[in-house]
C-alpha cells in the first residue's frame, strides 16, 4: 500500500491487501455474525455477555441495511455480480447499496467507468436489472 | 465495508494453563486479544470466525513461555476514504450530524450538508430543504461518502459528506432523493 494519504475508494485505491481479500456485502455479514451469535448462544445461555459491543453494533446494523435476507438470494446476488469483472470491492458496493439507475451506479463506484474497462451502459443497465429481479423474487 | 481476512498470529501461553484443552484455552485467549480491537492497517476486528490452523509451539529462551503461531479468519470492518456507505443518524445539531455505520461514527459537518437543508431546531433538532421533501433527523437513514478517517486504540471516527457525486454540494435535487434513502424523505 502506497501510503494512507492516497486511499480513495472510487479510484479503487484501497491497498493491495484489501484488493485481493475476501470482500463481504452487508447480508453476508448479518448471516456469518448471526450462526457466530447461535454458536456463542449453545455454549452459554447469555451470549449478549460474552459479545463485544463491536459485535453487536456491527450484527444490528448489517441486520437493518441488508438488501437480501435469504441466504439463497445472496449467494444469486455474488454470483449474478461475479459475471460482469467486477473487483471485490466494486461488488460488494453495488451488492449493499443496489443503485437503481446507470447514474447512480456510476456515482456509487466510479471506477467501474474508469481505466477503460469495457463497461458499457448498457452492460450496467443489465446487471441492475438482474439485480432487481433477485430482490422481486426473494 | 467488511472484510473477510486470514492472519497469522504468535499467541504466548504459559505452561500453567496447558492441558488436554489446549486449544480452546488458545482460541479463547486470541478471541479475547483481538476482537473489538482496532488498527489503521486492518480496521476493527468485529468477530474471529474460525481458527484455521494453530502451528508447533516454541518454547521461549528464558522466560518459560511457549509461543504458538495461531492463523484464523476474522471479520474486519474497514472503511475506506471515497467509500459510500449507509449509516443512521444518532444526534441533528447546529454545527452537522452524527451518524453511526456498525461500530463507526461518522460526523457530517453542516459545510458538507447540501446548501438548500437548512437546520431546525425544536424539540427534534433536524436538516429540511426548503421545499419539505428531504428530512435528515435522528433515527434518519442516509448514504453519505467518507471524506476522511481517524485511528485510534479502540474506536475509528470518520468524517463523511452527503456530496457523494463529489462535485460540491447536490445541484440536482433529484439525484438527492435517490440517494439518501427514503427513510428521510418526507411523504
Amino acid at each position: 500500500m502506497s501510503g494512507e494519504e492516497e486511499e480513495n475508494a472510487a479510484e479503487l485505491k484501497i491497498g493491495d491487501e484489501f484488493l485481493k481479500a475476501k470482500c463481504l456485502m452487508n447480508c453476508e455479514v448479518a448471516l456469518i455474525l448471526d450462526r457466530k451469535y447461535e454458536q456463542l448462544q449453545q455454549m452459554s445461555n447469555d451470549p449478549m455477555n460474552q459479545v463485544s459491543q463491536v459485535f453487536e453494533k456491527s450484527l444490528q446494523y448489517v441486520k437493518r441495511f441488508s438488501r437480501y435476507k435469504n441466504p439463497d438470494a445472496v449467494r444469486q446476488v455474488r454470483e449474478i455480480l461475479s459475471r460482469y469483472q467486477l473487483a471485490e470491492f466494486e461488488l460488494c458496493v453495488l451488492g449493499n447499496l443496489c443503485p437503481e439507475t446507470v447514474e447512480e451506479a456510476i456515482a456509487m463506484v466510479p471506477s467501474i467507468k474508469t481505466k477503460g474497462r469495457a463497461h458499457e451502459d448498457d452492460a450496467i443497465e443489465k446487471m441492475l436489472n438482474d439485480l432487481s429481479l433477485i430482490k422481486k423474487f426473494e | 465495508m467488511f472484510f473477510h481476512i486470514v492472519l497469522e498470529r504468535n499467541m504466548q501461553l504459559y505452561p500453567r494453563r496447558f492441558g488436554p484443552n489446549l486449544r480452546d484455552k488458545l482460541v479463547a485467549k486470541l478471541m479475547k486479544d483481538v476482537e473489538a480491537t482496532c488498527s489503521g492497517r486492518h480496521g476493527l476486528v468485529v468477530a474471529i470466525t474460525g481458527v484455521a490452523n494453530i502451528g508447533k509451539g516454541l518454547i521461549r529462551d528464558g522466560t518459560g513461555f511457549v509461543t504458538f503461531p495461531v492463523k484464523y479468519q476474522f471479520v474486519v470492518f474497514r472503511p475506506f476514504k471515497g467509500e459510500i456507505l449507509e449509516a443512521v443518524v444518532t444526534m441533528v445539531n447546529k454545527m452537522g450530524f452524527f451518524a453511526e455505520a456498525g461500530p463507526v461514527q461518522i460526523f457530517v459537518s453542516n459545510h458538507l450538508i447540501p446548501d438548500d437543508m437548512e437546520f431546525q431546531s425544536g424539540d427534534i433538532p433536524n436538516y429540511t430543504t426548503s421545499d419539505g421533501s428531504v428530512k435528515i433527523q435522528k433515527e434518519s437513514e442516509v448514504r453519505l461518502k467518507i471524506i476522511g478517517t481517524r485511528v485510534d486504540a479502540t474506536e475509528i471516527f470518520l468524517d463523511g459528506s452527503l456530496s457523494i457525486l463529489g462535485i460540491g454540494p447536490f445541484s440536482k435535487l433529484v439525484t438527492l432523493k435517490r440517494l439518501i434513502p427514503l427513510s428521510c424523505i418526507a411523504s
